[in-house]
C-alpha cells in the first residue's frame, strides 16, 4: 500500500497573543517564534503510521505545499516513521486558496502514482478553513470521510469512525480514498532518536508548477477563487460575574440562570 | 533568628561522632602505658593452649580464601560485561580522600548516629580481633613469640575491650532488626541478615567463652595478677571458678568451644561474598569509585550521533562501575527512606530498584557473557526488557534527581545517574514518555521552552519596570530570568523583585529577554540528552559570542545547569544563584533591608541549589538580614531536605501514586506553624501553590509562598507586608 500523508507548516497556534500582529492584511511573523507542524496533520501522520503497523508493506510518503522552511515538517512527519518526503515549492504557489492548494497537492498525488489513500488533517491550524481534503478528493474523485477519530483497513476499503457532535459514525469507504483526521485520534508518537537521525539524513524531493504539470495561473494567488478582504485581530476582554447565593445550591441555580440568559446552555 | 537548630553539614556533624574514637584510643593507650609501667616480664601463655591438631584451622584458611577468590572472581566477571568506566585515573587525590572519609572513616553510616555507633563497634570489633587472632598465629607459626611481658597483657586487655565493644554494637544490631518496629532494613530481609547477626553473637560469645575457661583452668589459678588484663573473661571466670569444675572438665569443655568458635568464624568468614557482607570490601572500592564532580552533573553521552544505543537499555549497557555497586548494597533502605517519590507512596524505591538491577545481572550476566565470548548478539541473550519487564517505566519516571538517596547511601551508590541513563533509554530509544512529558520535550523542540500555552513573552516582565538593560557584553553580570522566570505567570513576580534588587544594589547587569532560550535542563532530566546537547551547544555559543562571564540566575536548575554542565560544552562561567548574590550584597551594604517584615516563616532547600550544590547558608543568611522576621526550620531540613516534587522533570508530569509529594512537603512547612514557606526555585514556588489549598482547604489562614527574593523585595523597598503574615 502507499499512503499520503498531508503536512502543513503553520506560524506557531501557542504564539502568545501579544506576539501576535497583523499588517496590511497579513500576519506577521511573531520574532523569535519557529512555525510549527500543524497540530492536526501530525494526528493525520499518527493515522497513516497505525494502519502502516496492522497493515504491514506500506510505503508513505508526506507532502508539504511551502517553503523551504516546511522541509521541517516534512522531517518532522519523516522522523515519526515516514519513509518519503516531497516538498512543494514554487514562488507560484504563494498566495493560494483552499481550492489551489487541494489542486497542487492532488496533482503531486496524480503524479505519485500508485497512491492508495491520503490523510490530511482535519484543518490547518492557522486559517482553520477544513477544506482542502475535501478539495483532493474532489479533485481526484475519490470519496472522502471527514473529522477521523480512528482509521482501519478492512480489505480494499477503509472503515472510518467520524466524530459528530454527538456521537460516532461509522463510514465504509472503497480506496483510493481521502480521510481526514481530528484530535481525537490521540496523540501523535513521539520519534525515536534513531528516526529523527534517519529522517534528518533522508533527502526530500522538491516538485515545482513544472514538475506538476500545473500552468501557473491555475495556482497560487492567479488560481484563487477566495480574495481576502480584511484581517482583524479580535480585542480580548474580559469580565466577571459574580453568582449570589446562600448556598451552593443556590449558586449553581444562579449560574444556570446566568448561562441561561446568556443563551449559552 | 532561627528557632530550630538547622542540621548542620557533615563536616561539622563528623566531629563529634568522631569523638568515639577518643575514649577508645584513650583507653588503650592509658593500658598500654599502665602495662610497660608494671613491666611484669614474663607474662605470656600457651598459643594453642589445649588444642591438639591446630593445622586444621590452616585447612580451613585455604579453603575460606578459595571460597573467597571463586566468589570474588564470580562477581568479577559479571561486572566485565559492562562498559568501560571513564575517568577513573583522574582525581586520584580526591579518590584516596574519599576512601578514608567514607570507607575507613565510613562519614555516610554516621548520618544515622544509631547506625552510625552501631557500626562502629561492630567494625572496631572485627578489625581489631582479626588482628589479635592474627598476632596468635604469627607469635607461634613464625616462631617470633612476641605475645609476652607487658605486650602479652596488654594485648588481653584490647582482646577483651574490643571483644566487649563488638557485643554492644551486635546487641544494638540485634535490638534493630527485632524489636524497632517497622524499620527499614526489614524492607528487604533475607535469611542472611539473620545469619550474619546471629553468627557474628556466636563468634564474639564463643571467645568470650573459650577466654573464661582458658582462665578459669590456668591463669587465674597461675598467674592471679596477670589474669585481671582480660577484664571481661576475668570476670565471668570468677563465676565459673565458684561452681568448682575439674581442671580436666574445664580442659574438655574448652576444647569444644575451641573448635566451634573456629568453626563458627570461618563460615561466618566464608559468608562474605555470598551475602551483603562483601560491603566490607566493596564500600571502600566504591568509595574509591565515587564520582569526583558534583552530584547536581549528568554524564555527557559523548558523539551521541554514531551511537546505536542512546541509553541504557540492557545490563551490559551500565558501565561496569554502575554494575560493580550493585553488589554493594547492602538493604539498609537508606535511600528509599530519604526518597520523595517513595516517601509520597510513588513507585520508586532506590534500594529495590538496585536490588533488581542486581537480580537482573546474577539472572541474565552468565548467558550475555557468554554470548560474548562466542560472538553472539548480547542483545537477544535476555528474555525480559531490563527497561520495561524488570525496571518499569512509572518508576523511573517516579525519581526526581533530588539525590537524597545517592547522599545518604552509606556504601556510595550512585542511584540518579543509573536511573537517568534507563530514561535515556525510555525517550531516545524507545520513545516511550508519558503524555505530559512529551508536550514539554516537543515545546521545547519547537518553541524553546517547556511551558505550553504561555500567554507570556520573554518580556512580559519588564513592563511596569522602567529601563531594562539589555546585555551587550558591557555588563559585568548576565541576569538569566529562566522560562519559569518569563513564562509561568506565578514567578513573573520573583523576576521583578531579582531585578529590582540588582539594580537597587547597583549591579552592573543586563538581561537577553527575547533571545533567551531554554538552556537544555528539562530536556537532559527528562532523558533526552541529544534535545538537551543541541539546546546547550546553542547556548554556549551564544554566550561566547556576547562575551558572557558571569551570570546570575533566578532558578537553581539553570544554576546547576550553567555551573555544573555547561564546562561539559567548553562553557566555563563564574554562575552565581540569586541567593548568593544578594546575600554578598547585603553583606557588602549594597543593599539594606530597613522595612520590617513582621512574619514568621519556614525555609525550603530546593534540590538543585541545596543538596546538589551545597548552598545552604547564603538564603539563611538574607534571612537573618531582613528584620521582623521569624524562622523556624522544618523536620528535614538542609541535606536532610525533602524535594517539593518537581524535580527531574516531574513538574510536566502526572504523578502516579498514594500521594503528591508536594503534598506532603506542604504539610510539613504547615506543620512548623509559619505562615509563610520561602523558597528559591520557581519549581518549589508553584508546587507550594499548588500544594497549599489541598492542605489547608480553608482559605482562612492559609500559608502562602515566596521566594527568598519577594521577601527581600519587601524589606528593601517596603512594599507592604504579605496577607496572613
Amino acid at each position: 500500500m502507499h499512503l499520503v500523508i498531508c503536512a502543513k507548516q503553520i506560524p506557531d497556534p501557542e504564539t502568545p497573543p501579544s506576539a501576535f500582529k497583523i499588517e496590511a492584511n497579513a500576519v506577521v511573523p511573531a520574532a523569535g517564534i519557529s512555525p510549527v507542524l500543524s497540530p492536526f496533520d501530525a494526528q493525520a501522520a499518527e493515522a497513516a503510521l497505525r494502519l502502516k503497523e496492522s497493515a504491514g508493506d506500506t510505503k508513505i510518503t508526506v507532502i508539504s505545499m511551502g517553503k523551504e522552511s516546511a522541509q521541517a515538517a516534512i522531517k518532522q512527519v519523516l522522523a515519526m516513521g515516514a519513509d518519503e518526503g516531497v516538498l512543494l515549492n514554487d514562488d507560484a504557489f504563494e498566495g493560494g486558496d483552499s481550492y489551489t492548494t487541494a489542486k497542487v497537492l492532488a496533482a503531486a498525488i496524480r503524479k505519485l502514482g500508485d497512491v492508495d489513500a491520503v490523510f490530511c488533517g482535519r484543518q490547518a491550524a492557522d486559517w482553520d478553513m477544513g477544506q482542502v481534503g475535501l478539495g483532493i478528493a474532489e479533485d481526484l474523485g475519490w470519496p472522502c470521510a471527514i473529522v477521523a477519530k480512528d482509521v482501519q483497513l478492512d480489505g480494499g476499503a477503509l472503515v472510518v469512525q467520524r466524530v459528530l457532535t454527538d456521537g460516532f459514525e461509522t463510514v465504509k469507504e472503497p480506496l483510493p480514498a481521502v480521510v481526514t483526521v481530528s484530535n481525537e485520534l490521540g496523540d501523535p508518537r513521539y520519534p525515536k532518536l534513531q528516526q529523527i537521525m534517519q529522517a534528518a539524513k533522508k533527502t526530500v524531493t522538491t516538485w515545482g508548477v513544472g514538475d506538476l504539470g500545473l500552468d501557473a495561473s491555475g495556482v497560487g494567488a492567479a488560481g484563487s477563487k477566495l480574495k481576502l478582504v480584511a484581517l482583524a485581530q479580535p480585542a480580548a476582554g474580559g469580565a466577571v460575574q459574580i453568582i449570589a447565593g446562600e448556598t451552593p445550591e443556590e449558586q449553581a441555580q444562579g449560574l444556570v440562570q446566568a448561562l441561561r440568559d446568556a443563551r449559552i446552555i | 533568628m532561627t528557632t530550630t537548630e538547622p542540621e548542620r553539614p557533615a563536616s561539622s556533624r563528623a566531629r563529634v561522632v568522631g569523638s568515639w574514637w577518643l575514649p577508645t584510643t584513650g583507653v588503650s593507650v592509658f593500658g598500654l602505658i599502665t602495662a610497660i609501667e608494671l613491666d611484669r616480664t614474663g607474662a605470656t601463655r600457651e598459643i594453642f593452649f589445649n588444642v591438639q591438631q591446630p593445622w586444621a584451622v590452616y585447612v580451613m584458611l585455604s579453603v575460606l580464601v578459595g571460597l573467597m577468590v571463586y566468589g570474588i572472581g564470580r562477581h568479577a566477571t559479571l561486572w566485565a560485561i559492562g562498559q568501560p568506566t571513564p575517568g577513573l585515573r583522574e582525581q586520584v587525590a580526591k579518590r584516596l580522600t574519599h576512601l578514608v572519609r567514607l570507607g575507613l572513616a565510613q562519614e555516610k553510616i554516621r548520618r544515622d548516629r544509631y547506625a552510625g555507633i552501631m557500626h562502629w563497634c561492630i567494625f572496631s570489633s572485627i578489625v581489631v580481633l582479626t588482628f589479635v587472632t592474627a598476632q596468635v598465629a604469627i607469635d607461634d607459626d613464625l616462631g617470633l613469640h612476641f605475645l609476652q611481658g607487658p605486650y602479652y597483657l596488654f594485648f588481653s586487655f584490647y582482646g577483651d575491650l574490643f571483644g566487649v565493644i563488638g557485643l554492644v554494637g551486635v546487641s544494638m544490631a540485634l535490638y534493630r532488626r527485632y524489636f524497632d518496629d517497622f524499620h527499614r532494613i526489614r524492607w528487604d530481609e533475607r535469611l542472611e541478615d539473620h545469619l550474619i547477626i546471629w553468627g557474628l553473637a556466636a563468634i564474639l560469645l564463643s571467645g568470650f567463652a573459650l577466654e573464661t575457661l582458658r582462665i578459669t583452668a590456668d591463669e587465674l589459678h597461675q598467674h592471679p595478677d596477670w589474669a585481671p588484663w582480660s577484664f571481661a573473661s576475668y570476670a565471668l571466670a570468677l563465676g565459673l571458678d565458684m561452681f568448682k569444675f575439674e581442671e580436666h572438665q574445664l580442659l574438655a569443655a574448652h576444647t569444644w568451644v575451641w573448635w566451634g568458635h573456629l568453626v563458627i568464624a570461618m563460615g561466618w568468614l566464608g559468608l562474605i561474598v555470598f551475602t551483603k557482607l562483601d560491603h566490607i570490601f566493596f564500600a571502600p572500592i566504591n568509595a574509591y569509585l565515587l564520582r569526583t564532580d558534583s552530584p547536581g552533573r549528568l554524564t555527557k553521552i559523548e558523539n551521541i550521533e554514531e551511537r546505536e544505543v542512546f541509553g541504557v537499555g540492557q545490563i551490559q549497557d551500565f558501565t561496569w562501575k554502575q554494575l560493580f555497586e550493585l553488589d554493594a548494597c547492602v538493604r539498609c533502605g537508606r535511600c528509599t527512606a530519604v526518597c520523595p517519590a517513595n516517601i509520597a507512596g510513588q513507585p520508586l524505591s532506590p534500594m529495590h530498584l538496585i536490588q533488581d538491577l542486581k537480580m537482573h545481572l546474577a539472572d541474565v550476566g552468565p548467558a550475555v557473557q557468554k554470548a560474548g565470548h562466542e560472538g553472539h548478539d548480547v542483545r537477544a541473550v535476555s528474555p525480559l526488557a531490563m527497561v520495561g519487564d524488570v525496571i518499569k517505566d512509572e518508576t523511573l519516571w517516579a525519581c526526581r534527581t533530588c539525590g537524597a538517596c545517592v547522599q545518604e547511601c552509606p556504601v556510595m551508590i550512585e542511584h540518579v545517574p543509573t536511573i537517568i541513563d534507563m530514561r535515556r533509554y525510555l525517550v531516545m530509544d524507545e520513545a516511550r514518555v508519558p503524555a505530559t512529558a512529551q508536550a514539554a520535550l516537543e515545546n521545547l523542540e519547537q518553541r524553546g521552552h517547556p511551558w505550553r500555552g504561555t500567554t507570556f513573552t520573554r518580556t512580559t516582565w519588564m513592563e511596569g519596570l522602567g529601563d531594562v538593560p539589555i546585555f551587550d557584553g558591557s555588563q559585568e553580570y548576565l541576569y538569566w530570568v529562566g522560562c519559569s522566570g518569563s513564562l509561568v505567570e506565578r514567578n513573573l513576580p520573583v523576576t521583578q523583585s531579582v531585578f529590582k534588587l540588582l539594580r537597587e544594589a547597583g549591579t552592573s547587569f543586563g538581561v537577553l529577554g527575547q533571545e533567551e532560550t531554554c538552556n537544555g535542563d528539562p530536556a537532559r532530566r527528562l532523558g533526552n540528552e541529544y534535545l538537551y546537547q543541541i539546546l546547550a551547544q546553542q547556548l554556549v555559543e551564544t554566550f561566547k559570542a556576547k562575551n558572557v562571564q558571569r551570570v546570575i540566575t533566578n532558578c537553581p536548575h539553570c544554576f546547576n545547569t550553567f555551573k555544573n554542565e555547561y564546562p561539559q560544552f567548553d562553557g566555563n562561567f563564574e554562575v552565581l544563584h540569586h541567593t548568593e548574590f544578594l546575600a554578598q550584597a547585603l553583606q557588602t551594604g549594597t543593599l539594606k533591608a530597613t522595612h520590617p517584615v513582621s512574619s514568621d516563616v519556614t525555609y525550603h532547600d530546593s534540590c538543585y541549589l541545596g543538596r546538589l550544590n551545597g548552598v545552604y547558608d547564603a538564603p539563611r543568611q538574607i534571612l537573618d538580614f531582613v528584620p521582623g522576621v521569624n524562622v523556624t526550620e522544618m523536620k528535614r531540613n538542609m541535606s536532610r531536605g525533602l524535594c517539593c516534587g518537581a524535580g527531574g522533570g516531574n513538574m510536566w508530569q502526572e504523578e502516579v501514586g498514594a500521594r503528591r509529594v508536594n503534598h506532603v512537603r506542604t504539610e510539613e512547612a504547615v506543620e512548623t506553624g509559619a505562615t509563610s514557606v520561602i523558597s528559591n526555585c520557581p519549581f518549589c514556588i508553584q508546587m507550594f501553590e499548588d500544594g497549599i489549598p489541598a492542605v489547608q482547604p480553608q482559605e482562612e489562614g492559609r500559608m502562602r509562598a515566596f521566594d527568598i527574593a519577594e521577601l527581600l523585595d519587601k524589606a528593601v523597598f517596603g512594599e507592604p507586608a504579605p496577607r496572613n503574615g
